[in-house]
């Protein structure tokens, strides 16, 4: 369907321009700060200058590279055990079961507001201070599964009769007809799950607070509270933590904003 | 009568188990929780209604919804408008999936990261705009309520207006060729097309944005955590923020409980007025 287009103005195009330097300062701010020296936040007055890799060099292990491994490991695996939990749902919704105005419900329930129950239950399941509090909870998403489901929708139903005809059953359908007609929502649902998880402050650092479980947040928070003032130190932890998010983006980026632009039509 | 499950039925029973295992049952435990005077460590002591009576009494409480409700009023027109002004001038354009995929980044980019960038880039005594400007572009967020707030409201949007962008991109690739074309037979100059029939057509879109607008100045409590830790003076201690801090900091359990209810039933208010408002503004 060819859709409506209409002329820019200048208003528009100001508009645009501001609004696109705001996103990126911060991004190439850091990616700048993350080669200046040391030395640099003493210069008193223009542009800091200088070059220097030695910030990348010198990040802590304990601090900051073990975290940044175990949220990969963690996001990652709870990314794919979403897919998992969520796939199976979705489709028995999209077949009759009519709990979507369950799902929608729990969707709008704001995060902050488990904090405290959740700890509550991690206490009695002696799961505090376990990386395990990291995963469990999060395996089931109402949201995953509402954005899967708005995939299987648009799907022809005749695929699945036709399979179902054949012999095929539930599980077969789900794994060789879906799964491979739903790939760009499926990677989209990875990636905004995997982020999600990964980009999560409060939760962790109040369920695992021994240094050895901490997650990348946590140090990076962390490493700001404690020397506020180190542009080049900062700006090589925080590039070298935004490395997988911008990798993750830069592959699937339209997956995901076909996706989200679409669920929203 | 015989039960008919539909086809594949068993599929929603491990994400059933676990929503109920992680959501429901913490939700009424957490009304248990509720009546306890309680630190987190020792055994509670109960209270009955105590907490509850406590939440229509504390001033603090009072503050920290005025704080909250103060962002949503400052953030949302701000955030709604802009995304309908860039999706309207990005539609058609070249550049339209470049820059929106750019404007999306942010909500994705590692939020720690973020708040050093953010942190390294305006704070009012390290900062490197402070510096390179000699102080005249340092928004004095160390010691001014009102340069806080304005901080995390503009740190939300900027996580968020990507997205926003996207809501109202979709809405706007609804809109027929054709209404727009005959619009135009009829004589229609371009700002009529914009104000009388592209505007009108976006409602849904905007609708959907104030919502989910309101719902994230109700969740800028990572953006409080990360940069002012509801500071200074706790101007800046949104809802999220306030009852983090009851829990985690000051180790009032059972009072955190309450407000946990108490906002519960205020976002559920809110789910189903904005159900409502969505309804109204698809008919």
């Amino acid at each position: 369907m060819k859709t409506a287009t209409l002329s820019g103005t200048w208003l528009g195009k100001i508009v645009v321009t501001i609004v696109l330097v705001f996103v990126l300062l911060p991004i190439l701010w850091l990616a700048y700060s993350a080669f200046l020296p040391a030395d640099a936040v003493l210069q008193t007055s223009g542009i800091p200058t200088g070059f220097t890799l030695e910030n990348f060099a010198k990040l802590p292990f304990d601090t900051l590279i073990r975290p940044l491994l175990l949220s990969l490991v963690v996001s990652s695996l709870v990314a794919v055990l979403q897919l998992t939990v969520s796939l199976p749902a979705a489709y028995a919704i999209r077949s009759g079961a009519k709990l979507l105005p369950l799902y929608l419900l729990l969707l709008s329930i704001p995060a902050e507001l488990m904090l405290i129950p959740l700890y509550g239950l991690l206490k009695d399941l002696q799961l505090l201070n376990n990386p395990l509090a990291l995963v469990f909870p999060f395996i089931a998403n109402p949201f995953i599964v509402f954005l899967l489901y708005s995939g299987i929708a648009k799907l022809p139903w005749t695929f699945i009769e036709a399979a179902r005809l054949d012999g095929a059953n539930n599980l077969q359908i789900i794994i060789s007809v879906i799964a491979p007609l739903l790939r760009p929502e499926m990677t989209a649902a990875a990636v905004l799950g995997f982020a999600a998880h990964w980009n999560l402050v409060l939760y962790p650092k109040v369920v695992l607070d021994n240094p050895m479980w901490w997650t990348v947040q946590v140090a990076l928070t962390d490493m700001l509270r404690k020397d506020p003032n180190a542009w080049g130190k900062l700006g090589a932890a925080a590039m070298l933590t935004s490395l997988p998010i911008l990798l993750l983006y830069i592959f699937f980026e339209s997956r995901v904003t076909k996706t989200l632009e679409g669920g929203l039509k | 009568m015989k039960l008919r499950l539909p086809a594949g039925w068993w599929g929603v029973v491990p994400s059933l188990t676990l929503l109920a295992i992680f959501v429901l049952y913490p939700l009424l435990q957490v009304m248990q929780i509720s009546s306890l005077k309680w630190d987190g460590v020792a055994a509670g002591e109960s209270i009955g209604f105590g907490n509850y009576q406590r939440l229509f009494s504390d001033p603090d409480l009072g503050r920290s919804l005025i704080t909250t409700l103060t962002l949503a009023a400052f953030v949302l027109p701000i955030f709604v408008v802009l995304a309908a002004i860039i999706a309207i001038e990005l539609e058609g354009t070249r550049f339209e999936r470049l820059i929106k995929a750019i404007m999306f980044l942010p909500g994705l980019w590692t939020v720690g990261a973020s708040a050093i960038g953010w942190y390294t880039l305006y704070a009012p005594d390290y900062g490197i705009l402070a510096t390179i400007t000699n102080g005249a572009l340092a928004l004095p967020w160390g010691d001014q309520g009102w340069a806080a707030l304005t901080l995390v409201g503009a740190f939300t949007i900027w996580q968020n207006i990507g997205y926003a962008v996207l809501v109202v991109s979709a809405g706007l690739k609804g809109i027929p060729y054709e209404t727009l074309e005959a619009a135009r037979v009829d004589g229609a100059n371009e700002s009529q097309i914009r104000w009388r029939i592209v505007l009108p057509l976006l409602r849904p879109s905007l609708t959907f944005l104030a919502v989910i607008g309101g719902l994230y100045a109700l969740q800028s409590y990572t953006a409080v955590f990360l940069l002012t830790r509801g500071g200074p003076f706790g101007s800046t201690k949104v809802l999220g923020y306030f009852l983090y801090e009851t829990a985690f900091e000051r180790f009032e359990f059972g009072y955190g409980a309450a407000l946990s209810i108490f906002a519960l039933v205020v976002a559920f208010t809110f789910a189903a007025l904005q159900a409502r408002a969505l309804r109204g503004s698809e008919q």
